[in-house]
């Protein structure tokens, strides 16, 4: 298992949009297995393929405290249930240090494969719901700073951009 | 994503995060040093889909003085691919597997000697046998000696059977494509696509006329013609390393092909004004833009942070520092833009490259169909999002390297029709043709490249 750089706003390659995996192989197990590795100490609860630079439609989740409730989602996607929008206070491993409201639609119905390439298809809610709306949002290239006001994600890109002038 | 609630010591050190760039190609290890077998790995990272010839062979390593000899082989085999291929796929019962595209990439190469290199018979035949050694397979080398010697006994049978479009080396698509959009220049076009191009220089005309340079060059024994359309252009009479040109390193002559030079000369250029070369790597266009006026403000953007560093060292190389350099995505704004409109925008978009063949004979294989219309929307859209960059008054000049009118008229003629504050400013040159909307140069093999040009306006409103 090895940790993978996690590309951090305004990197254009966030940007990307992601493609359909084709086949669910040991490549793909690896790669989730490394993200799960990535995510765990870096530390987070969710992380888009998109955000290790890889263009292919895989996330890694896990809301336990413990560590031990990995889900492994391939080529997912949702359909809104419940459109009543709830606010949430989201942070991403891409825009480190910022933690900023958005509102998403609050219950969905998710489908995607498994690490075994086995159909899943479920209905999320709260911060399940959330997580990986944002982490699909990542596949497609959008982040959630996207969702805030001109002036709000200006003030986070100039801090970034700061922060990593200064570590360069 | 991470909590909304951040833990109150964050390890810094165990972070792996930057925002900078990292390379993001790792070198493209051959399997031995025999140079066909080095070839064949090359080859087959481009049959599995992976890649560029020119990236590929960026990262090989292999001694200096086989690099000439291992680029004129890889370049030739994609040069006459269609061809190749057609003639191999009736003389395999089955096609090889993914992981055994390095013996289909050497079985391309023995009939590329056969039937293009005029290498002779055994040499050709014996040494891309031993290849399969090299590569560790020899397995097919029964296979390969078997192929090429059935082609040899086959070869007039096999060639009367090549459909038009692969005895002409081209794929179907791309032949079709051509006939389609210019039916009276098609086999000129076909012909230029598979010749060598020649190198074309452009002079730095803040050092010196390109009189001046050419008889520098004569000195030297390297013979320059000056181009017919663009006035700071020489062509070779045959290409020399870049280290053979005088003052190549102090930024007195750069390579580019006779139709990009023609950019630079239809964009606005006076001191102070503040543009954008909104697609610049690796700074071709750029650079001559800088050279024709020293004073613009001038900011460069590339969505890739390696092709980035090509134009930090064009710039330094022409001394042109101040340039402001941007790794980013010309379609979010947000990211990079510091809000202030550009007076105007060279839009270099990504495109087919389908002017350009005979310098990327690759593209004969690496480009699908089914692509170019995502490419088209993609293009589309970053010609939006620099619209939304432009002042009111300001010029965009949108280019390609492409002979294919989604990419080019159709193109500018959808965004026209959009966009209600953009009128085109026709060019009025003595090159190229004049299409519903822009200018085409078709590739020609004493000229230049295939190459689009489009020049907008953002009329004020009132
Ligand atoms: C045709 S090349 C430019 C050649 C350059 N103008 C010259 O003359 O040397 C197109 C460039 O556009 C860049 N590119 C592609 N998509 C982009 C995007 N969305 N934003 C910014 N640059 C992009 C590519 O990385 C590539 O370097
Ligand atoms: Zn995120």
């Amino acid at each position: 298992m090895a940790l993978l750089e996690i590309l951090e706003f305004p990197d254009p390659r966030l940007r990307k949009k992601a493609a359909p995996v084709t086949e669910v192989n040991e490549a793909i197990r690896t790669l989730a297995d490394n993200m799960l590795e990535t995510m765990y100490a870096a530390p987070g609860i969710g992380l888009a393929a998109t955000q290790v630079n890889v263009q292919k439609r895989v996330v890694v989740i896990d809301l336990s405290e413990e560590k031990n409730a990995p889900l492994v989602l391939i080529n997912p996607e949702f359909a809104v249930i419940d459109p009543e929008q709830h606010e949430y206070q989201e942070g991403c491993l891409s825009v480190p240090g910022f933690y900023e409201t958005v509102c998403r639609p609050q219950r969905i119905r998710v489908s995607a494969l498994d690490r075994h390439g086995k159909a899943l298809d479920f209905e999320a809610e709260g911060l399940l719901a959330v997580c990986i709306q944002h982490e699909i949002d990542h596949l497609d290239g959008k982040l959630f700073v996207d969702y805030l006001s001109t002036l709000k994600r200006q003030r986070i890109r100039q801090k970034l951009e700061k922060a990593h002038r200064s570590q360069a | 994503m991470n909590r909304n609630k951040p833990p109150v010591i964050r390890n810094k050190g165990a972070r792996r995060t930057t925002g900078r760039p990292q390379r993001g190609k790792s070198p493209a290890k051959p399997a031995a040093t025999n140079l066909r077998a080095v070839a064949a790995t090359l080859i087959a990272g481009l049959l599995n889909q992976q890649g560029s010839l020119s990236s590929a062979l960026d990262v090989v390593r292999v001694p200096d003085n086989d690099r000439p000899w291992l680029q004129a082989l890889c370049f030739e085999v994609m040069r006459h691919y269609p061809t190749l291929q057609a003639l191999l796929t009736p003389l395999l019962h089955k096609p090889l597997k993914e992981r055994d595209q390095d013996i289909h990439a050497l079985l391309l190469i023995g009939l590329c000697q056969l039937r293009v290199m005029r290498i002779a018979e055994h040499a050709a035949i014996n040494e891309t046998v031993q290849a399969a050694d090299a590569l560790k397979k020899g397995w097919a080398k029964g296979l390969i000696n078997a192929v090429l010697r059935q082609y040899q006994r086959q070869q007039a049978e096999l060639e009367a059977g090549l459909a038009p479009a692969e005895a002409a080396a081209h794929p179907q698509w791309l032949w079709d494509a051509i006939q389609q959009a210019w039916p009276g220049n098609a086999d000129r076009i076909i012909a230029t696509n598979n010749s060598h191009p020649p190198m074309t220089l452009r002079v730095n005309r803040q050092q010196e006329s390109r009189d001046v340079y050419r008889d520098r060059l004569d000195h030297q024994g390297i013979a320059a013609e000056p181009c017919a359309f663009a006035p700071d252009g020489l062509r070779l009479r045959s290409p020399v390393p870049v280290d053979q040109l005088p003052g190549f390193y102090q930024g007195d002559a750069s390579v580019q092909d006779e139709s990009a030079q023609l950019a630079a000369l239809l964009l606005p250029a006076s001191p102070g004004l503040r543009v954008l070369d909104a697609c610049a790597a690796p700074g071709g266009k750029t650079g001559h833009w800088l050279e024709i006026e020293p004073q613009l403000h001038m900011t460069a953007l590339d969505v890739d942070a390696d092709r980035l560093r090509r134009i930090e060292e064009n710039l330094q190389r022409l001394d042109f520092p101040e340039t402001t350099l941007r790794c980013g995505d010309l379609g979010f704004p947000a990211d990079w833009w510091d809000d202030q409109p550009f007076d105007a925008i060279l839009l270099d978009a990504p495109c087919s490259g389908s002017g350009v063949i005979r310098r990327h004979p690759d593209i004969k294989l690496l480009r699908k169909p089914e692509a170019i219309d995502a490419l088209v929307e993609e293009q589309q859209t970053l010609l939006r999002s620099a619209w939304s960059m432009l002042a009111p008054g300001g010029v965009l000049l949108y280019c390609t390297c492409s002979i294919l009118p989604q990419e080019n008229a159709e193109q500018v003629a959808r965004f026209l029709h959009d966009t209600p504050d953009a009128r085109e400013e026709p060019i009025d040159a003595a090159w190229g043709i004049a299409c519903a909307h822009g200018r085409q140069l078709l590739p020609t093999e004493e000229g230049g490249d295939g190459f689009y040009y489009a020049r907008l306006r953002k009329v004020i409103a009132g």
